[in-house]
């Protein structure tokens, strides 16, 4: 056990780090939010974050915090800039956020350490701290997916109009989501960059964008656990296509696709639903005839 | 000054014809297509790896280039995006999931190539055409930029005639602005979106070849970095209007190089996310793109 | 409220008293699911003022005024599928608990009482998915009338029903009334208005063409020719 720790020990952060990265990403779909702001957010929470390490020498809490700090107000203000931008407007305009941040990051001279990035951000983060953070993250989540916020989030996503004649204040509940998906993906690059000790401005490209969403797609977009499922997969995924050698990327690339195109609630979906199927069928064969015409009387007419 | 002019115009003329397929595509089918840079990548790709086996001469690369193209659009309109659509629960969700599904779909021809290729540059090394460079007035300017420009003009100016003026352009431009009531009228969408897949694929495809020729060699990942600068001519000039991806190629090139010659260079990425964001934001519509009229 | 030029609807001034229902009656199109928009602020005025206890809300958002205790149906079902029966009606109930103004454990007395008087009693596990069309349309009721609304604004409810279950939502209406409900129902079914209602609005192009009780709003000549000619025929 102490063997396998050691020498995956890169996996096992990694698996960590992609899952609140994946969630930064997750969140604000889970929103009816289609924003990519989180992998931009979380290019500021590592800059900021190995800045405050390198130059400063603040310790890893407090310049996680401060990356976070600030991709939380940065995401705030997105919120704000592109409220009246909806759906895939919305996806590209944030996905052009993302990239700015990288010129950003090229651009920044000295304080970025320009196209080669910042090196040396040493500090003593460990797993221990990723468990504890992810553990955080994941029960603050999970009571977010659940009962009357579980509900109104499921409200605003499906039918913001619905949403609103609830008594919901959508837009509050849109910023929410910008606001949080940055925090997340603020922490995730913080803590990468502390791991890694490097941060340099190609980390932060499209491909990452792709990589996150991935992640979601695989494993599914509904809940938090299909973040950790997709985070895990495309985590140990090429290690263990070591076998298919020169053809693993293929591989890779055909997974993806099947997915987004079949599998559109993920390996989660997939496994609620066989499991509300099962339940269905467990309920239908214990109820007696009582209450049950109206399941079987189910209308074809639609509304004039 | 007159050279950064030339380039620019060159550059313009890729990014147009990039970009043609795409906003066709978009603004008729209302399909983003996140796959057109990886077929736009793996036609020149193909033709590549076929040239170096044979030796052909420039037009047999573009008729395979352009072939490749058309054949990998349409078969990721039947395997992708046909799929999603009939399965997606309304306009909102399907849009999201045809994003997706072309980001995924884009993973396999990118794995190939940089599989084949070892993620090295590859070009025409092969071929027997040689790019000549004329020399006027202290201007260089080479034989494949002049077809470059020639290409993206003739082709542009003609798919604005032909959604114009043909039967098939007219029943084209009416699925994108009312699909039921062009099915009421018996367009039948499912061909047509088909076809101008394939019209789209083909104008990836050539453009492909083209910009090997012009550059000498391109990367696997030279797609992507296409697909957002094609991206942000599309908005620039407004979604669906043909006219308007002309101007915006045009206008990005020149934005860019002025970017280009005037600074260190690096942040000439900006310009194109720089666009995207402040047309998104300041003027959704773009410069020529008609107003919303879709029902959502 | 213009749409594209065309005023939805004009000139219409109409006062609703507590505890009564008002039925509006009208042909497709003639603005009815307009003007239920434009009171519950989903659309903006071009013109004109709404009030509630003699308050201007007319510039608030669609949230704020449902968070004043009024709710409304849809004209088309409007469920969130992956939510269970129960689960859609405790929504409805969300928006009072958490603002303190009622104590909590009390939401589930309330999400029981509805899905009862709603006739949806053994269902609450159930996805809308699984549901015949009229069972969701009461799934939308429930939801509505879980919060005990003071305004409930109701667009087409009984569609898609049938004739029992249209008499069965009547005597629900009638039953909220007598506990001080006041209610906007908007419906096609001229039958079920006269029974249902205290005070009819008939509409035709976005206007009002005739207001007052029921049964002789709907013998006046202008409301037959514009929508009863043929269906009144039908119902009677």
């Amino acid at each position: 056990m102490i063997a396998w720790y050691d020498t995956n020990i890169i996996l096992i952060q990694s698996t960590f780090v992609g899952l609140l990265m994946a969630l930064s990403l997750q969140v604000p779909i889970r929103f009816g939010v289609f924003s990519f702001a989180g992998i931009g957010c979380y290019g500021i929470g590592a800059y900021v974050a190995a800045i405050m390490t390198i130059r400063y020498e603040w310790p890893a809490a407090a310049a996680i915090g401060a990356g976070m700090l600030i991709a939380g107000v940065v995401g705030y203000l997105l919120a704000l800039t592109v409220r009246r931008l909806g759906g895939l407007y919305l996806g590209m305009a944030t996905i052009a956020f993302d990239l700015i941040v990288g010129v950003l990051a090229v651009n920044g001279g000295d304080l970025t350490g320009g196209p080669s990035g910042l090196f040396g951000a040493l500090a003593d983060v460990t797993t221990l701290h990723l468990v504890l953070i992810s553990a955080v993250v994941i029960g603050l989540l999970a009571y977010s997916e659940r009962g009357a916020i579980g509900r109104r989030v499921e409200a605003v996503r499906e039918d913001p109009e619905l949403a609103a004649s609830m008594g919901i204040d959508v837009r509050r509940h849109r910023q929410a989501a910008f606001v949080i998906s940055a925090l997340l993906g603020a922490c995730a690059g913080g803590l990468n960059v502390l791991l890694r000790t490097t941060i340099a401005p190609t980390d932060i490209g499209f491909s990452l964008v792709v990589l996150a969403l991935t992640m979601i797609i695989v494993g599914g977009s509904r809940s938090w656990a299909g973040a950790l499922i997709g985070a895990m997969i495309f985590t140990w995924l090429p290690g263990f296509l070591e076998f298919s050698g020169q053809w693993q990327k293929v591989i890779y690339g055909v997974i993806v696709a099947l997915a987004a195109i079949w599998v559109p609630g993920g390996l989660l979906g997939m496994m609620t639903d066989a499991y509300r199927s099962w339940q269905r069928s467990r309920r239908d064969a214990g109820s007696g005839d009582g209450d049950r015409t109206p399941l079987g009387s189910r209308a074809e007419g639609t509304p004039a | 000054m007159l050279q950064d002019l030339i380039n620019a115009l060159s550059l313009g003329s890729i990014y147009l014809l990039f970009a043609l397929g795409m906003s066709l595509v978009w603004g008729t089918v209302g399909i983003l297509n996140f796959a057109h840079g990886a077929i736009f990548m793996f036609a020149a790709f193909v033709s590549s790896v076929i040239t170096d086996q044979v030796r052909l001469p420039l037009p047999a690369l573009i008729v395979i280039g352009a072939a490749v193209g058309a054949l990998l659009s349409v078969a990721v309109q039947l395997l992708a995006f046909q799929p999603i659509m009939r399965r997606a629960k309304d306009h909102r969700s399907g849009e999201m999931q045809i994003l997706i599904g072309g980001i995924g779909v884009a993973a396999i021809p990118l794995a190939i190539a940089e599989e084949v290729t070892g993620s090295n540059p590859f070009g025409f090394a092969g071929s027997s055409y040689v790019t000549s460079t004329f020399s006027l007035l202290g201007v260089r300017v080479t034989s494949t930029q002049l077809m470059v420009v020639a290409a993206a003009l003739v082709i542009g100016i003609g798919v604005i005639v032909w959604l114009r003026f043909s039967r098939s352009g007219l029943a084209l431009r009416s699925i994108g602005v009312d699909p039921e009531t062009a099915s009421l009228m018996g367009v039948n969408r499912r061909v047509l979106s088909l076809s101008t897949m394939a019209v789209a694929g083909g104008l990836a495809g050539l453009a492909g070849v083209l910009l090997t020729y012009n550059l000498g060699a391109i990367t696997p990942e030279s797609g992507d970095v296409l697909l957002i600068k094609a991206f942000a001519a599309v908005i620039l000039g407004g979604v669906g209007s043909m006219a308007g991806v002309i101007v915006g190629a045009y206008v990005l090139a020149v934005a860019e190089t002025i970017v280009l010659t005037q600074t260190s260079g690096l942040w000439v990425d900006a310009v194109s996310f720089g666009f995207i964001f402040a047309v998104l934001l300041f003027k959704s519509e773009g410069l020529f793109g008609r107003r919303e009229v879709r029902r959502t | 409220m213009h749409f594209g030029g065309v005023k939805a609807v004009d000139g219409l001034s109409i006062d609703l008293t507590e505890g009564s229902i008002f039925g509006v009656l009208g042909p497709n199109g003639s603005g009815k699911s307009t003007l239920l928009a434009a009171l519950t602020r989903f659309v903006d005025l071009t013109a004109g003022s709404l009030h509630l206890d003699g308050e201007e809300y007319h510039r608030i958002p669609a949230a704020t005024f449902a968070r004043r205790g009024v709710a409304r149906t849809f004209q088309t079902v409007r469920l969130l599928p992956g939510l269970t029966v129960e689960e859609n009606v405790r929504l409805g109930a969300d928006r009072i608990r958490g603002r303190g103004i009622r104590e909590r454990g009390k939401g589930d007395d309330d999400v029981a009482e509805a899905i009862g008087r709603t006739g949806l009693r053994g269902l609450e596990r159930h996805r809308p998915g699984e549901l015949s069309y009229g069972a969701q349309r009461r799934v939308e009721i429930a939801r509505a009338i879980v919060a005990k609304p003071r305004l409930l604004l109701l667009d087409e409810p009984t569609a898609g029903m049938n004739q029992s279950e249209r008499q069965e939502i009547s005597a629900l209406l009638r039953e909220l009334r007598e506990e001080g409900l006041t209610q906007v129902l908007v419906e096609h079914d001229v039958q079920m208005m006269v029974d249902t209602c205290d005070h009819l609005f008939a509409m035709n192009f976005g206007k009002l063409i005739a207001d007052g009780v029921p049964a002789s709003v709907v013998r006046e000549p202008a409301v037959r020719e514009a929508y009863l000619g043929k269906r009144w025929s039908e119902h009677v």
